[in-house]
């Protein structure tokens, strides 16, 4: 059974498509990466997924069920942007959403102070929500969207603004929570996580979606013709015949090779004026594949 | 539904507490009715001030009755005038007489002169020449003096007794009472009207402002990510209600705590040793009560008014924009002032009583106005 599913939705803004026909759903357990370059339709999508807006045409259905506003009381969301009060103290912020979304007082404080702790931000409950780093606020966003323990989990850029050390906090408790069983779908421009850390994709451009589905298998329909070197000494095997497009990063090379190349001679070619550390044939980027996909007309 | 209450509760009560716990709270607690008593209190110095200390010359064919008439003015303790009889050096005044006053005028030596002249069938023509002909304080009380002068001249010119003259002419004093509930009781016209015309300018400010405030929170959640959060959460007519209620709130703890500091202020000794006499301020129930009861239709009409506003508009500076179209209302109601004043039940008050926009300002005018 699907937790979120969307079939064939259309959204316009006056003359502007914003989302094309699209259609993808997410299972339980499933991290989902929504993708595409900026102003390629993905918050259009969620804010329908999470009833800001309506579809002009197409449907949403929530936990198996056509969309309703008393679904969302299984659902966490997570803005682009803060969308917290600056005014108020964090404890206090993270009890109002908690109660919101129908818990008791005792119950969302209690809450509140666990999920602070596991988020290394305990210290500063008491503070208000504008004395803190863009960082800290982004992670008591984080906290709010899961006080309720939503089994469907919406984050929209959620890494942006957090430095690496807590990009990986964050990244630890998304696969936890995946772990757990919940359905996690988070957009971003940023394909390098989506890569890292998601099962499936939907890939859209411009509205419409260029790419969807399992990401391992979107990556098996490519073929490997990426080579990546690390070597020491003459690096003049990189103009052999069998590189189509060789870039050298003084030792580190990465190379595309021509179609029906032969990379065993191509390595026979390397260690004959070099010491040869690495030589791997990997698959393309999901980088790659977008530019691929949309043949370089990304909006962004 | 339960949630939905819930949640407009929930809404109702952060807005509350961040209205109350705010700074700007405090500061309009404190000083929004300081302010309030400094215009008063501008308002009555200027009056009380306003055209004293003149120096004035009055200048007549009679030297008994320009002295009649310089006695008149001098009686007006209030104005606090200087006042020299012109004495005309050759008798009878001539246009040379005028051209010389003329002259002390423009040259500062007095602020003006008053000219008298009596015609051939008896009757007399003044005219005050002075540097500012829109000073009306001064003018009102030289044409009062210099009419009770000529009156009083006349009379003794008609074989009268200083002693009559001066009983005759001794003024009245005008008690206003009130007929209510079908019984007539004293009543102090001038302190009813004012301490209503204070809570009508108090009502206008509070319900404007929290009025404003509503329509500010709804452009500051909508510019940031909060309103996406919180429609995640809870449906948009909830926060709106949440929000008007709370925000609603703050506005009537804050007229609460003015009405306690006013009852306070009202009992202690020392209020009541300034407000005694034709001051005595008298604010009866009736008018507290309905003054929450306008607060809270007049707050909900201009909340609504702003939220909306608020929510088709992009940022607060815009907002602002707007606001002096929605004080409208309130500049008709406070221009309406002399007709509530002098037929509080006429057809154009009941009618600006009935537009919803101007209810509460006309209703509180017309209340002060009844006594």
């Amino acid at each position: 059974m699907p937790v979120v599913a969307l079939e064939g939705i259309t959204k316009a803004y006056e003359d502007k498509v914003a989302v094309n026909n699209l259609s993808f759903s997410i299972e339980p357990g499933q991290m989902f990466g929504l993708l595409g370059p900026n102003g390629s339709g993905k918050t259009s999508s969620i804010r329908m997924m999470i009833g800001i807006t309506f579809p002009d045409s197409g449907n949403i259905r929530l936990f198996d069920q056509p969309f309703t506003r008393a679904s969302l009381s299984r659902v966490g969301y997570l803005p682009e942007e803060r969308g917290l009060y600056k005014k108020m103290k964090v404890l206090e912020q993270l009890v109002f959403m908690g109660c919101l979304h129908g818990l008791t007082r005792a119950e969302a404080s209690a809450r509140a102070v666990t999920w602070a702790k596991k988020m290394e931000i305990d210290g500063s409950l008491n503070k208000k929500t504008e004395e803190l780093s863009k960082g800290m606020q982004q992670k008591i966003q984080f906290i709010a969207a899961l006080m309720h323990d939503p089994e469907l989990i919406i984050m929209d850029e959620p890494f942006s603004g957090l430095d690496p050390v807590n990009a990986t906090l964050l990244q630890d408790t998304l696969l936890e929570l995946k772990a757990q069983g919940k359905a996690i779908l988070f957009s971003t421009h940023r394909m390098d996580q989506v890569e890292k850390l998601c099962d499936s994709i939907a890939l859209i451009n411009r509205g419409n979606l260029v790419l969807g589905g399992n990401l391992r298998e979107i990556k098996r329909g490519y073929k490997r013709d990426r080579l990546v070197m690390e070597f020491e000494g003459d690096a003049s095997f990189l103009n052999s015949t069998e590189i189509a497009e060789a870039k050298n990063y003084s030792g580190h090379a990465e190379i595309r090779l021509k179609d029906g190349a032969d990379a065993q001679k191509l390595l026979a070619e390397a260690a004959a004026g070099a010491k040869i550390f690495r030589f791997e044939l990997v698959e393309p980027s999901l980088e790659e594949i977008f530019i691929q996909a949309v043949g370089g007309k990304a909006d962004a | 539904m339960l949630k939905s209450w819930r949640n407009m509760g929930l809404i109702a009560r952060r807005e509350y507490l961040e209205g109350v716990q705010s700074k700007s709270f405090r500061v309009t607690t404190i000083l929004l009715p300081g302010a309030f008593a400094l215009v008063f209190v501008l308002v009555f110095l200027s009056s009380k001030y306003m055209g004293t200390n003149r120096h004035i010359a009055v200048a007549t064919d009679s030297p008994q009755l320009s002295k009649e008439i310089q006695g008149q003015i001098l009686a007006d303790k209030d104005a606090d005038a200087t006042v020299d009889v012109y004495q005309a050096p050759g008798g009878g005044l001539t246009m040379g007489d005028r051209a010389a006053l003329v002259e002390k005028v423009a040259q500062s030596a007095i602020d003006g002169f008053l000219w008298v002249e009596r015609g051939g069938n008896g009757e007399f023509h003044m005219t005050y020449d002075a540097r500012s002909s829109a000073d009306f304080v001064t003018n009102e009380r030289i044409e009062k003096a210099a009419n009770d002068g000529i009156l009083r001249w006349q009379m003794e010119q008609k074989g009268s007794a200083v002693t009559e003259v001066d009983r005759l002419m001794k003024p009245v004093d005008l008690e206003t009472w009130q007929v209510l509930h079908g019984h007539e009781q004293k009543s102090n016209a001038l302190t009813a009207f004012y301490s209503a015309y204070g809570m009508a300018l108090l009502l206008t400010m509070t319900t404007m402002i929290y009025g404003m405030n509503t329509g500010r929170s709804v452009i500051q959640e909508k510019t940031s990510r909060i309103f996406e959060v919180m429609l995640a959460t809870a449906r948009a007519e909830d926060l709106l209600a949440g929000k008007l209620i709370g925000v609603g709130a703050v506005g009537l703890t804050q007229i609460a705590i003015w009405l306690a500091a006013a009852g306070i202020l009202t009992f202690s000794g020392l209020v009541a040793q300034v407000m005694t006499g034709k001051w005595q301020l008298h604010i009866g129930w009736e008018q507290v009560v309905l003054f929450v009861v306008y607060f809270v239709l007049g707050y909900t009409l201009n909340s609504a008014l702003f939220a909306g506003l608020g929510a088709t508009l992009e940022s607060e500076q815009e907002l602002q924009q707007y606001a002096p179209l929605a004080a409208v209302p309130v500049w008709l109601s406070f221009g309406m002032i002399t007709i509530i004043t002098s037929d509080p039940e006429s057809k154009w008050v009941l009618l600006a009583s009935l537009f919803p926009p101007c209810t509460p300002i006309v209703m509180f005018l017309r209340m002060g106005s009844r006594g």
